[in-house]
């Protein structure tokens, strides 16, 4: 069974802003990229820095050594502290699939953001 | 007594001049009149107060340790049941730290020829380590070529001594001819700080041999690192590289302080696309002498299972001729027990394709 919170509506929470939510026992941030919204843990898995204060970036990837190709903008969050890097879209690290931060759906229902825990 | 198999094995010279009718002619002057006082590799500032090598090792002959076939015949390989030694040279692996690149190569391949004319055909269980200089990248991958078919070539040599980290594109197409033949990348200890080699720690040269010889761990992390930082072992899948005499309980906390940067920075190297750790398991060996001696034995047990695949990773080694020798019973006895097949003959026979001993028939 999941739970749905309400975050705000959808005017408060505009294009490049985030929020901050109590909810399923914990705090999550809610972003607003560009028109997408994501909504992941704010607290960083790896040693509890405040992703609630992370840029949303693209990130340098490489096929080869020394390419550097900029790519996934708008897609990263770096956590402010130790810079791990997490791709909203799956909520995985971009150094290991299968390391992550909790990622939760979010939906606009009648003009009010809420997000699925 | 178990056999074993001894990966670091210093044959010598007793002169350079035996080099001369190996050389290539353009540079015989150099040996035969070059210097004040004879011509010299780049050697040691510092200086062990009583000698580099064993007191018992000086031959019958009188001559330099480790140039006496019959003596390291008597002492090492029949003294110590060693089933194959992999000959790593002395002070030729100075080359390169020479500044005449073409001189330096020279001398390598007429080394390499002594090599492969004096002392592999003089028993079966002599293995050689082609000695190259790095100086010239595609001199050095030319000198792989050569050599590449040779049955009593198992590896390329360089020191651990150089002038950037191994990581650094010059010296990348040598390590791929390595790879694509099929052979190991030795990094030996020695040379730093020689000829034109930059200091060997980062604050500058040490006064005593002491010093130096305690640091020698900090250059193969240096290595380690740039190997991992520049990708060599994502673009050589098949390049393995063998630290000799730089020491294994140390590498426990360069691998956790690697992967938490690779977590952190990778977006600086976004070429590392599998864990430093995972690469080091895969692609890196280490002999294991010196030793380290903890008080506890079981102390340096508990340091090598913190690295996954330990028992995959480590080769034993003597040094033999020198001050510092390990002898076989005394390290198989500190390793784990399950540890021991493996690292004083099975790992080094896998990555050197070393044939398994023939069994009488029942």
């Amino acid at each position: 069974m999941t739970d749905t919170v309400t975050v705000c509506d959808l005017d408060g929470l505009p294009p490049g802003s985030r929020r901050v939510i109590e909810a399923f026992g914990g705090q999550i941030v809610v972003f607003n990229v560009a028109g997408r919204l994501y909504a992941v843990d704010a607290v960083c898995p790896h040693a509890g820095g405040p992703l609630s204060h992370g840029r949303i970036t693209g990130a340098r990837l490489a096929d080869t050594p020394f390419e550097h190709r900029w790519d996934l903008e708008d897609r990263i969050l770096v956590c402010p502290w130790h810079g791990w890097e997490f791709d909203l879209e799956t909520g995985s690290t971009l150094f290991d699939p299968g390391v992550g931060v909790a990622k939760y759906e979010v939906a606009v229902v009648d003009g009010t953001v809420l997000v699925n825990g | 007594m178990r056999s074993v198999i001894d990966c670091d094995v210093h044959q010598n010279l007793n002169s350079l001049r035996e080099l001369v009718p190996y050389l290539d002619p353009a540079f015989r002057e150099y040996l035969e009149r070059g210097g004040y006082t004879g011509f010299q590799l780049p050697n040691y500032p510092w200086v062990h107060p009583s000698g580099f090598t064993m007191g018992d090792a000086v031959p019958s002959d009188g001559g330099v340790p480790g140039s006496h076939y019959p003596t390291l015949r008597e002492q090492l390989l029949d003294g110590w049941n060693v089933e194959f030694a992999i000959l790593t040279g002395e002070d030729i692996l100075n080359v390169s730290c020479m500044p005449h690149p073409q001189l330096a190569a020279a001398l390598a391949s007429a080394y390499n020829r002594w090599l492969v004319d004096t002392w592999l055909p003089r028993d079966d269980r002599l293995r050689g380590s082609l000695v190259i200089a790095t100086q010239d990248a595609a001199a050095a991958t030319a000198e792989i070529a050569h050599y590449a078919d040779h049955p009593g070539i198992v590896q390329v040599i360089v020191s651990d001594g150089a002038r950037a980290g191994y990581g650094n594109p010059h010296y990348l197409p040598i390590w791929r001819a390595a790879a694509e033949f099929g052979l190991p990348v030795a990094v030996h200890a020695g040379a730093g700080g020689l000829g034109v080699n930059p200091p060997p720690t980062p604050n500058g040269y040490p006064d005593y041999y002491f010093e130096y010889h305690s640091l020698a761990p900090t250059s193969a992390m240096r290595h380690l690192v740039s190997f991992i930082s520049h990708g060599v072992f994502e673009t050589l899948r098949d390049l393995r590289v063998v630290l000799v005499e730089l020491g294994v309980a140390w590498l426990p906390s360069l691998l956790w302080r690697l992967d938490a940067n690779w977590k952190a920075l990778r977006s600086e190297v976004p070429w590392v696309k599998r864990s430093p750790s995972e690469q080091v398991c895969e692609h890196v060996k280490f002999t294991t002498q010196p030793l380290e001696q903890p008080r506890q034995p079981s102390d340096l047990h508990a340091i090598l299972d913190m690295v996954p695949g330990s028992e995959t990773m480590l080769l034993f080694a003597t040094d033999y001729p020198h001050w510092d020798v390990d002898q076989p019973r005394l390290i198989e006895r500190r390793l784990p027990v399950h540890f021991r097949d493996r690292v004083m003959s099975e790992n080094a026979r896998e990555l050197y394709r070393l044939p398994s001993p023939v069994l009488a028939a029942p």
